[in-house]
């Protein structure tokens, strides 16, 4: 693949830079909301460093053989001491707290993307892709750890920290502290005069540099794809070319950048230039002056000290620039059932019924126009059709994942959208073409179906779905961990596992979306049988164009439903 | 060899980049210590009323200081970013060489985002742990200086530094390493939880699961949290402890200064000051030590996994001819697995067209890897026009074939781009003709910039269907004599898939073909046709 300088440079592919994007303020405010009791303790900590200068100054000056008198040393030891413990624990107990503000963040978050894509459900979350969206709700989640519990409390602290630290040496001696607030001053000042020129690229380079990381996941993941079409020493040339363009790009943008870095440390030598002079030009025989230069001395590196400590999670923040879209691309929840309306139906016996349903996908043509059947208590439906003719639209719209665009659906002659979620769902058994085997036991999968299931019920589901000779092959039976790094079922396993889950459930109205796609005709043959037991008595629907499918539906009395048919000649009623 | 020192010997390269930011750093160092000790000098001096000619000094160390800053960060992030760029090159070439070239079959997309997670890892590597860590150990002797300067006993403040500097970031180093294993479990629980629960949505919404799946992934969550706030904890601590070691080591110099000289002594203390300001960070450093530690066992173990079709030491000519030949082979993915196929035979006479049916999960994909020689198999010979393709060199013999697998990667990168991977010298014309045969022209034709629209990660901006026929148009483009189909109309409709097989005879014309198929449409025009059930073929017809 040839290279690359286009996606990285090209700006149109570079996130606009906003001012103040909304999902940011949000967080931001959500962050200093909760980071009050670390803002305590950082208050807490730059008291202590005034205390420890203070008597870290008495002394030295007692060194210097200024004053003397055994009890002030003693007493100025034992404060230096008493201080220097303050810091170390009110720090540690800092750090942790940090630790705390960005988990917390982390599992708010969490819980909210996750709780959001699984109420919005698969159709909701149509085109994307579930690693994708995995993504966002591990590593980008993971990525918002930093801006909570580093750069929010450093943020605090770069203004808390430097003016408490400020008073107290304006307090001790005010051309000194003057020197400092006006050098603490320089320092936002500099920054943003750096920055106007810095930030709008820095943020823009952040971004090519994570794109660059995106670029080259990308390659490794499709790795195989370019080893088996013999690209990979091409590509690996060009990712070396792209990195080594992006590099002098960003170091162009660095150079600029860290000016802002620069006047930190331009700042912080500058004050503690100043000072040193200042005090020297009075010091001469005054010697009582001397505790006091000392104590700005020491003062001036914890004045920078939170500056220091807030460039330091520069990062942190951009890394929310990187993420921020990805949050906010996500679908709103949807909005809940309005309480009045809702009801339940009796859950034996169900009917189902579509009256002039319409359906189109997002402003295309309907895939669905019209479509009147019914399928009476106990019936089968056979719903047959290319693949695109509608089959898992009706499926979709059955289980209540879509809502048509006109018309109705409705079970025992109440709509669809007019029952209690959960009483629908409970009516509602489903198997579709691969079902989604889940890391645990085969019991927990078959339990997934209904976890408060009795044993007795669950041996049932077991006989009936054919998975007893499985089962007592495996040495560790029932307890065999599924799923990733576990034992990998066969399609026709995972299909039966499916079908027990269908038992367990018991639900009168079950749905079969392709249930054999997937399947060598034996394994088809097989499962076809335990679906006829667990058709019995339900009202199903059978969506497939396997022809053995289709013989075993006929063999059971189904009605059928051809939407090709339908298609392309109005309808054909052998239904309704 | 120890990753770590691997990562590094790699980064020889980059010694005079490196070296420079080191130096510089050291410089910039040297100025800070500079710096706090004629600070002090000058003040106590003054006290006593000497007049030194300092104020100079002064000035030059505050300013060689900012300026020293400033390149040494500048010269640091160019060295780093030179080493990291060849860090990822050296990877991506150690896994295409390796086990990765098969990656596709494993789905392992998972692990190889873990992977290049570790490589970003590893930046903090010089930046952030060697650099800090050599100036501390520069640093050690030059303190020494200071504080014999100030008192012999002095020299005691010298332990609680070589502790904080030395002992504590190893303490850190340990923890983060024992650490690094739960937190990896957990996070990767928490990973294959979440994706298990978005994978299932439906059956999760059918089974009303959503309370549970969310309980299941919160308690992963906690875990890992746990598993974090355990190194939080020690860390956290040892840093307390620094804090307070530098603490006593300050107190202590303050309090031999009774006993010395006191000029040298406010020089020592403020020294020791700016010294213990320095490696402060270490500790912290450690723990990311310890975390870079395991990154570079597994990146430096995926990049240098040996290849599972070594290629031969002394490699036999490629045949002329591309008949392709199977002679009781049999394979299984390992020792304790059951056999894929045992004693499995297949002729593909040169220019013939063969299709495989048979449901997923048959081992007809295991076929196509087998003749990539992405795997080896356990007995019988697979030979490409006579040759046994044990002798040939697995990148000649896939210079023969253009396969299209049903794990086909589209990249992040232009449509043109994806499709030049087929044939880099293609002109706008051969790639239009491309897309034709693959049903896919009016539809990139309605794209705002045609050939050059931007393709999302993993062919973001087409359905499915359309980024199967990307795939297959890619595939076309290749001049490959022999055409290798796993799957190619999937996210065809029938009557699109009608018109594919219209082209595709053409294209295959004079071409060795194998198609992989579940099940036939009609439109395939076929020499042989093959079900495979229970590991043998059975002929299904022609």
């Amino acid at each position: 693949m040839d290279d690359s300088a286009e996606p990285l440079g090209n700006d149109e592919h570079a996130a606009k830079p906003r001012r103040g994007n909304p999902w940011i303020k949000a967080e931001q405010r959500l962050g200093l909301a909760a980071a009050r009791w670390a803002m305590v303790l950082g208050a807490v900590l730059n008291l202590a460093a005034i205390a420890q200068a203070a008597c870290a100054a008495a002394l030295l000056g007692s060194m210097l053989h200024i004053w003397s008198g055994g009890w002030r040393v003693l007493l100025a030891v034992l404060g230096f001491a008493a201080a220097a413990g303050l810091r170390a624990y009110v720090q540690m107990l800092a750090e942790r707290e940090g630790f705390e503000l960005g988990a917390a963040a982390r599992r708010r978050l969490r819980g909210s993307v996750l709780s959001t894509l699984l109420a919005l459900g698969p159709a909701g979350l149509r085109g994307k892709h579930s690693a994708d969206l995995a993504a966002t709700a591990i590593d980008r989640v993971e990525a918002m750890d930093g801006f909570h519990g580093r750069w929010i409390p450093a943020t605090a602290q770069a203004i808390i920290g430097p003016a408490l630290i400020g008073v107290a040496a304006f307090y001790a001696d005010w051309r000194a502290g003057l020197t400092l607030i006006i050098a603490g001053l320089f320092v936002p000042f500099a920054m943003a005069v750096a920055g106007i020129g810095a930030s709008v690229a820095a943020k823009k380079q952040f971004l090519a540099m994570t794109r660059l990381q995106i670029r080259f996941l990308d390659r490794i993941r499709g790795i195989s794809t370019l080893v088996l079409a013999g690209r990979a020493n091409d590509e690996a040339a060009a990712l070396a070319q792209a990195a080594a363009e992006l590099r002098q790009r960003t170091m162009r943008v660095l150079r600029v950048a860290f000016l802002s870095s620069t006047a930190l440390d331009l700042a912080a030598a500058a004050a503690l230039v100043i000072i040193v002079l200042r005090f020297s030009a009075v010091l001469h025989g005054n010697l009582a002056l001397a505790p006091t230069a000392l104590f700005l001395v020491l003062l001036t590196p914890e004045f920078f000290a939170p500056l220091r400590a807030f460039s330091a999670v520069y990062a942190d923040r951009m890394a929310v620039e990187a993420v921020a879209e990805d949050f906010q691309a996500l679908p709103a929840p949807p909005l809940p059932v309005p309480p009045v309306n809702i009801r339940s139906v009796a859950a034996h016996g169900v009917t189902l019924s579509f009256e002039r349903v319409t359906y189109a996908w997002g402003g295309q043509k309907p895939v669905l126009e019209n479509l009147i059947f019914k399928v009476g208590r106990g019936e089968i439906l056979l719903l047959t059709g290319a693949s695109g003719s509608g089959k898992s639209t009706i499926m979709d719209l059955i289980l209540g994942f879509l809502t048509p665009d006109s018309g109705l659906v409705s079970i025992n002659g109440a709509p669809l959208e007019t029952l209690v979620p959960a009483a629908r769902t409970k009516m509602l058994g489903w198997i579709g073409q691969k079902p989604v085997i889940f890391a645990g036991s085969i019991e927990d999968n078959i339990r997934f179906g209904r976890p408060e299931a009795s044993e007795t019920q669950l041996a049932d589901a077991i006989r009936h779905a054919h998975l007893t000779e499985l089962i007592a092959s495996l040495p560790q039976g029932l307890k065999t961990p599924l799923g990733e790094g576990g034992f990998g079922v066969s399609g026709g396993q995972a299909q039966r596992i499916a079908i027990a889950r269908a038992f367990l459930k018991d639900a009168p109205l079950l749905l079969l979306d392709e249930p054999t796609a997937h399947l060598d005709p034996v394994v088809e043959r097989d499962v076809l049988e335990s679906l006829r037991h667990l058709a019995i008595g339900r009202t199903v629907v059978l969506a497939t164009h396997s022809t053995m499918a289709m013989d075993f539906a006929k063999t059971i009395g189904a009605k059928r439903l051809d939407l090709d048919a339908l298609r392309y000649a109005s309808w054909r009623s052998e239904v309704v | 060899m120890n990753p770590i020192l691997r990562i590094s010997a790699l980064w020889a390269r980059h010694a005079l980049w490196l070296g420079a930011a080191v130096l510089l750093a050291l410089a910039a160092l040297g100025a800070g210590i500079a710096l706090m000790g004629v600070s002090g000098r000058y003040l106590a001096a003054a006290l006593f009323g000497i007049t030194l000619a300092v104020p100079l000094a002064l000035q030059f160390t505050g300013l060689a200081r900012v300026v020293l800053r400033y390149f040494e960060r500048i010269v640091g992030h160019e060295a780093i970013f030179r080493a990291l760029a060849d860090l990822r090159v050296w990877m991506f070439r150690g896994l295409a060489a390796s086990a990765a070239g098969g990656l596709g079959y494993r789905r392992a997309g998972d692990a190889l985002t873990r992977l290049v997670n570790d490589v970003d890892t590893l930046d903090g590597l010089f930046l952030r742990i060697f650099v800090p860590g050599l100036s501390a150990l520069i640093l050690t002797p030059v303190l020494g200086w200071f504080l014999w300067q100030e008192h012999g006993l002095a020299l005691a403040a010298l332990a609680p530094f070589l502790l904080v500097a030395f002992y504590m970031p190893l303490r850190a180093a340990q923890a983060a390493q024992q650490n690094a294993g739960k937190a990896g479990l957990a996070m990767a629980g928490l990973r294959s939880t979440a994706l298990d629960a978005l994978q299932g949505l439906r059956e999760v919404k059918i089974f009303e699961a959503e309370g549970r799946m969310l309980a299941a992934v919160q308690a992963r969550e906690a875990a890992h949290l746990a598993a974090q706030r355990e190194l939080i904890a020690r860390s956290s601590t040892l840093n307390a402890q620094s804090f307070l070691a530098a603490q006593a080591a300050i107190l202590t110099a303050i309090l031999l200064g009774f006993l010395g000289t006191p000029i040298p002594a406010l020089v020592a203390v403020l020294v020791l000051i700016a010294a213990f300001e320095t490696v402060l960070g270490l500790p912290r450093a450690g723990v990311l030590y310890g975390q870079c530690a395991a990154a570079a066992a597994r990146v430096v173990h995926a990049a240098e996994a040996p290849s599972p079709v070594p290629d031969p030491a002394v490699p036999s000519p490629m045949p002329s001819r591309n008949a392709i030949a199977f002679e009781h082979v049999s394979f299984r993915y390992a020792p304790d697995r059951p056999y894929v196929f045992e004693n499995f035979s297949l002729q593909l006479p040169q220019a013939s067209r063969t299709a495989i049916l048979g449901p997923s999960g048959a081992g007809k994909s295991t076929i196509a890897a087998l003749l990539l020689k992405l795997i080896a198999p356990e007995s019988g010979h697979i030979r490409l026009g006579g040759t046994d393709i044990s002798l040939l060199p697995a990148e000649a013999v896939r210079h023969r074939i253009a396969y299209l697998g049903q794990t086909t990667h589209l990249f992040a990168d232009t449509i043109r781009n994806n499709l030049l991977l087929g044939d880099p010298t293609a002109d706008d014309e051969k790639l239009w003709a491309a897309l034709e045969a693959a049903q896919l022209a009016e539809a990139i034709n309605a794209l705002p910039d045609g050939l050059d629209s931007w393709l999302g990660e993993g062919g973001a901006t087409l359905s499915g269907g359309q980024g199967r026929r990307l795939a297959l148009a890619r595939t076309l483009l290749m001049d490959a004599p022999i055409l290798l189909l796993d799957e190619p109309c999937a996210g065809l409709d029938a009557a699109t898939e009608q018109e594919f097989f219209k082209v595709l005879n053409t294209a295959a014309e004079g071409r060795t073909m194998l198609l992989i198929l579940h099940r036939l449409t009609g439109g395939e025009n076929l020499d042989r046709i093959w079900r495979l059930t229970g590991g043998t073929l059975i002929s299904a017809a022609g």
